[in-house]
């Protein structure tokens, strides 16, 4: 058998070892339906369909996606306990991620998401732009914006965030994407998200 | 060419001339613009000359004309004028304490370097070291070692890893996202003679010899302090693994002392480093507090004020201090702002800093240094944010 008539019985072979590939958790999120999302009491009403990713940035926490995580990214961080870092650590032992408490302010969320960033994204190019108060899943919260760029890819991007503290835990919603074109696209698909947000509403009504 | 020859001995007389006290070590002889020999070094540097391209439109070039003019104007001395007109200087924004440079002649200074020189005289030094990597050719000989080997993964590797650096704190940090600025080029005995030519280089120039071995014996001590404050076991300086590239802190800094031991007195340039990253020292403590580093950060802190804190150090070692909120920190934070206020009772962001402790502390009273911060900053971005905070 030559290399090349191998290869395509090889790559079965493999797929059967290795069990589902990666990518295989991507599910489609239906519209008009109640759906909780990061494994937590946060239920979202998506007005249009969504795709969401299979991988979680954390236990807490998952992606959805239109076009690509790289090109419109909503995250939910549902119900981060104090103590808890925002997503996976990248390297606990050289670069620890800051942890949410909640004694923190409102205004300390956006700054814990920034450092979160920065150290996990080994970037200083993350600034928090602007910072405000507002409605969040039934709850005083706390909007902000952003812009980062990663270094291994030099795009410039731009974030939008909602937060809320409820009971001592942390739930959030960011969206970001390229400055270029896809966020003053879809910025209006994560805001309705964002104002759909509800704690403990039953899903699939 | 004769011209360049003559301006080749001027510039070395003119070298010559300050150091005439003392006997210094001679610098080699250098043959000034120089164009790449070999296969093996015209293919390094067109690869590195690529990556100097995609470097200098990379949006984490400091792009501040006086800072990179003086970090230049520091190499030209250190070097020679001759010397370091084969060079380019890009500062990039990254708060590891860092620098490179690759064997085409790209100097990469990180702004973390900043923080952690005392005085020009260390950061000659640090500049001194690199150059001397670039001027020994040891990026070309690493590449002609590894390409030996004929292992293709290797080969690619090494063109990744070509750029000089040294790493003091952490060898994971993550400078590698750029072809320029990589760890781990160099072996034990490169990085010992760059050391030793880059000492005759500051000696040559009339820096104070003392700056050597004391940039190391921080670095150790910082790295304690970063230890210390994530609970984690003090680095060993004793002992090197196999592998290490570089001398250990503790071995650079007792052979540097032993080299510039009965070197006398020279010139340390404490004020003309001061002045220089003074209107970008903000930023740079700004980047440091965003870390996570509290022990670290802290240590860094206490080197930056020395015998006196300004107001502006006062106010971010609030800020660290908040930002690790245990209720004792905010206390601190606390006083460390109205220390501030004291020095400067228009520091708006202290009184913010000020309120937003107290509040978290559990305190009324931080309301009102909440409307003081409003009062002196009307126009503050996140006015609204704040008012939702008070009663």
């Amino acid at each position: 058998m030559t290399l090349r008539k191998a290869a395509p019985v090889l790559a079965l072979t493999a797929l059967l070892l290795s069990g589902p590939p990666a990518h295989a958790g991507n599910t489609l999120i239906a519209k008009a339906q109640a759906v909780a999302v990061a494994k937590s009491a946060l239920t979202i009403t998506p007005d249009r369909e969504w795709n969401k990713m299979g991988a979680r940035p954390g236990r807490n926490s998952e992606t959805w996606t239109l076009d690509g995580d790289g090109l419109n990214d909503v995250t939910f961080y549902g119900g981060i306990e104090t103590d808890r870092t925002l997503f996976r650590e990248v390297n606990k032992r050289v670069k620890p991620l800051p942890r949410f408490s909640a004694t923190m302010l409102l205004p300390d969320i956006p700054a814990l998401l920034e450092n979160s960033y920065r150290i996990a994204l080994a970037t200083p190019l993350m600034t928090i732009e602007s910072v405000a108060p507002c409605t969040f899943a039934g709850a005083k919260g706390v909007t902000f914006t952003y812009r980062f760029t990663r270094p291994d890819e030099e795009v410039r991007r731009k974030g939008e965030g909602y937060a809320a503290i409820i009971a001592g835990k942390l739930y959030m919603a960011t969206f970001e994407a390229p400055d270029i074109y896809y966020y003053d696209r879809d910025i209006a698909s994560f805001r309705a998200l964002a104002a759909s947000a509800r704690i403990g509403a039953t899903p699939n009504p | 060419m004769p011209r360049l020859r003559r301006f080749a001995l001027l510039g070395a007389a003119a070298v010559l001339g300050i150091a005439a006290s003392v006997p210094r070590p001679p610098l080699p002889p250098y043959a000034g613009a120089y164009e790449p020999q070999s296969v093996d070094e015209r293919g390094l540097w067109m690869q590195l000359d690529e990556a100097e391209r995609t470097l200098r439109d990379s949006a984490f070039v400091v792009k501040d004309a006086t800072l990179t003019g003086y970090v230049r104007a520091v190499l030209c001395r250190t070097v020679g004028v001759e010397r370091c007109m084969g060079t380019r200087v890009y500062v990039i924004r990254d708060p590891e304490f860092n620098a490179s440079m690759t064997p085409n002649g790209t100097l990469v200074v990180n702004t973390g370097l900043f923080m952690r020189v005392r005085d020009e005289a260390e950061l000659a030094a640090v500049l001194g070291h690199e150059f001397a990597h670039f001027e020994q050719r040891h990026g070309l000989h690493r590449f002609q070692h590894s390409r030996s080997m004929t292992d293709v993964a290797a080969w690619m590797g090494v063109i990744a890893a070509s750029g000089a650096s040294y790493q003091i704190r952490s060898a994971a940090v993550d400078v590698s996202h750029s072809t320029i600025g990589s760890i781990f080029a160099f072996n034990r005995d490169e990085e010992r003679e760059a050391d030793m030519l880059g000492a005759k280089y500051m000696l040559a120039a009339g820096y104070d010899p003392k700056a050597l071995p004391d940039i190391w014996t921080r670095a150790m001590d910082e790295a304690d302090a970063t230890s210390f404050g994530r609970k984690q076991k003090s680095h060993r300086y004793d002992r090197l693994s196999f592998f290490a590239s570089h001398p250990t802190n503790l071995e650079r800094a007792t052979y540097l002392r032993g080299l510039v031991a009965g070197m006398g007195q020279g010139d340390t340039g404490h004020d003309a480093l001061r002045t220089a990253i003074k209107p970008l020292r903000g930023a740079f403590i700004a980047d440091q507090l965003k870390l996570n580093d509290f022990g670290g950060t802290e240590y860094l802190f206490g080197q930056l004020a020395g015998d006196a804190w300004d107001a502006e150090l006062l106010r971010a070692r609030g800020d660290l201090y908040r930002a690790r909120g245990n209720p004792r920190d905010l206390v601190s934070a606390a006083g460390f702002y109205a220390q501030a206020i004291a020095l400067d009772p228009a520091d708006a962001d202290a009184y913010r800093g000020l309120g937003l402790a107290r509040l978290r502390g559990g305190d009324a009273q931080g309301a009102e240094a909440l409307k003081r911060y409003l009062a002196l900053r009307p126009d503050a971005p996140d006015r609204a944010m704040i008012q939702a905070l008070l009663p």
